[in-house]
């Protein structure tokens, strides 16, 4: 493979060798380490290729064997230069190929971060784009000893720093603290426990603090459940000073709600002409080009948008976007729900209602959904027996 | 000067033969290798005397090497070495070389 590159680049042709005696005209080839290849009989005569710089050297061999020597095609590198010498333009282009890729090497066109895992990539880009290095800068301003030593001054996480610079990328590879540092809870503010809702005590435990009621004792919302303030009594039973504490307990609350809802009979439905126009852009920076026909007369649409942004590398987003604008005509329709269709979607929003009240860890102890048609619609009017924790943490604020 | 010649390759051969080394170095023996019946390469030949697309003649340093066959060619030609491709039906070493 090589030795054909190497036959292209000085370039080669194809002879053909009549006379007395060919064999001896090869015999002073090989003599003269004039190398030879492809050798072909045919009809009294050879057909070889040969070397330009071999051939100029056959002048002598052909005087000695009395033989003829004709060219039949030219091949190579110095062949093809000759033969479109006249295309300016042509090889301006190569030259400009060979320049713009030269130009471009002198430019960081990635930047690959590794071995973070708690700070983001995004992050290290941001701060190293505050830092004066980012995608598209020239190599000649990069300091690598410079950006590891700042990189490490800003992230305390990161423990080790490496940064490298492989022709066009810039590598930092980041080694992070793997016994991360936390910061000691800080001891909690005194507090007391309040209703958040109006109920029933259904059960109590109490952590800290001290319960203000028992169960079965009906409180309204605001109401002191537990109590972080406990008072220090002598032995005259006095309250000489006050300790405070951060209340805790498990409250249930057994709770009466009621959920109401409403469905209008008319409704407006979308119904799809089915004339659409699609709207290619291009986005370079803040300006956007639009293509192909822009112009549409309609009344009510739907516009979606995809949008594709160019890049170079993993992380080297282009100010350049491409996509592509759907604009969907349609037109609404006045209808309205017979009373069984709106009954119906009143019967699902409730369920939907008290699936979402059981992710929440409430319990349903009793549901009753009444449903009132009127003229314009039917209402939904549902009464709950709920259980369900019910206490607020209040700090207290006039502790000492 | 022939038995002069024969003795000496002889002595030369025998010493070759007691030190191990390869002949084809020492003595300068042509080395044919055939691929197949497509490809034969002749190594440590002195020069082609006859070549037609059924018919190839090499002088070696030993005699004469015949390769016949159909459509030969000779792929490449260089001083230590040359290349022949074609369908080879025979290679024969006639006698009286030297």
């Amino acid at each position: 493979m090589l030795v054909v590159f190497l036959h292209f680049l000085q370039g080669y042709l194809k002879i053909r060798v009549t006379g007395y005696s060919p064999e001896r005209f090869l015999n002073l080839c090989k003599n003269k380490k004039i190398a030879i290849w492809g050798l072909e009989s045919s009809h009294n005569a050879y057909d070889m290729y040969l070397p330009v710089s071999g051939f100029r050297k056959l002048k002598p061999i052909l005087k000695k064997t009395q033989t003829k020597v004709s060219i039949l095609e030219r091949f190579g590198l110095p062949f093809f230069f000759h033969r479109y010498r006249k295309r300016k333009f042509f090889f301006a282009g190569i030259a400009a190929c060979i320049l713009i890729i030269y130009s471009m090497t002198f430019f960081i066109w990635d930047i690959d971060i590794e071995g973070n895992q708690s700070i983001s990539t995004e992050v290290l880009l941001r701060y190293l784009e505050t830092e004066q290095v980012y995608h598209g800068m020239t190599k000649g301003g990069i300091n690598c000893a410079q950006i590891g030593k700042k990189i490490r001054q800003e992230f305390d996480e990161i423990i080790w720093v490496s940064v490298s610079m492989d022709g066009t990328r810039l590598f930092v590879h980041v080694k992070e603290n793997a016994d991360t540092f936390t910061k000691p809870e800080e001891e909690p503010a005194p507090s007391d426990i309040i209703a958040v809702k109006d109920g029933t005590i259904v059960e109590i435990i109490t952590r800290s603090g001290i319960p203000q009621v028992t169960v079965g004792s009906a409180v309204n919302k605001g109401d002191l459940l537990v109590s972080g303030t406990i008072d220090v009594l002598n032995d005259a039973k006095e309250v000489i000073s006050h300790h405070y504490v951060t209340a805790d307990a498990d409250i249930v609350i057994q709770t009466t709600e009621i959920h109401e809802d409403y469905i209008e009979k008319e409704y407006s439905k979308k119904i799809y002409t089915g004339k659409k126009r699609k709207i290619p852009y291009i986005e370079v920076g803040k300006h956007t080009i639009q293509l192909g026909i822009r112009k549409h007369n309609f009344n009510q649409k739907e516009q979606q948008t995809t949008k594709h942004q160019l890049q170079l590398s993993e992380n080297f987003y282009l100010p350049i976007s491409f996509g592509q604008k759907l604009i969907t005509e349609y037109r609404l329709k006045t209808c309205s729900y017979t009373d069984s269709e709106m009954e119906a979607i009143l019967k699902k929003k409730f369920e939907q209602y008290c699936q979402e009240l059981e992710e929440k860890q409430v319990q349903i102890l009793e549901k009753h959904l009444e449903i009132l048609p009127d003229e314009h619609g039917m209402k939904g009017i549902a009464a709950l027996q709920l259980l369900e924790s019910a206490g607020f943490q209040r700090k207290i604020i006039d502790f000492e | 000067m022939c038995g002069f010649f024969m003795e000496n390759r002889t002595l030369k051969s025998r010493l070759t033969d007691a030190s191990g080394l390869p002949k084809d170095v020492i003595l300068g023996v042509p080395i044919v290798s055939i691929t197949g019946q497509s490809e034969a390469s002749i190594e440590n030949y002195r020069g082609i005397l006859e070549y037609t697309d059924k018919f190839i003649r090499v002088q070696t340093k030993l005699g004469r090497i015949h390769v016949i066959g159909r459509g030969l060619q000779i792929e490449h030609y260089t001083n230590d070495e040359m290349k022949i491709t074609g369908h080879i039906s025979g290679i024969e070493f006639p006698e009286g070389g030297c």
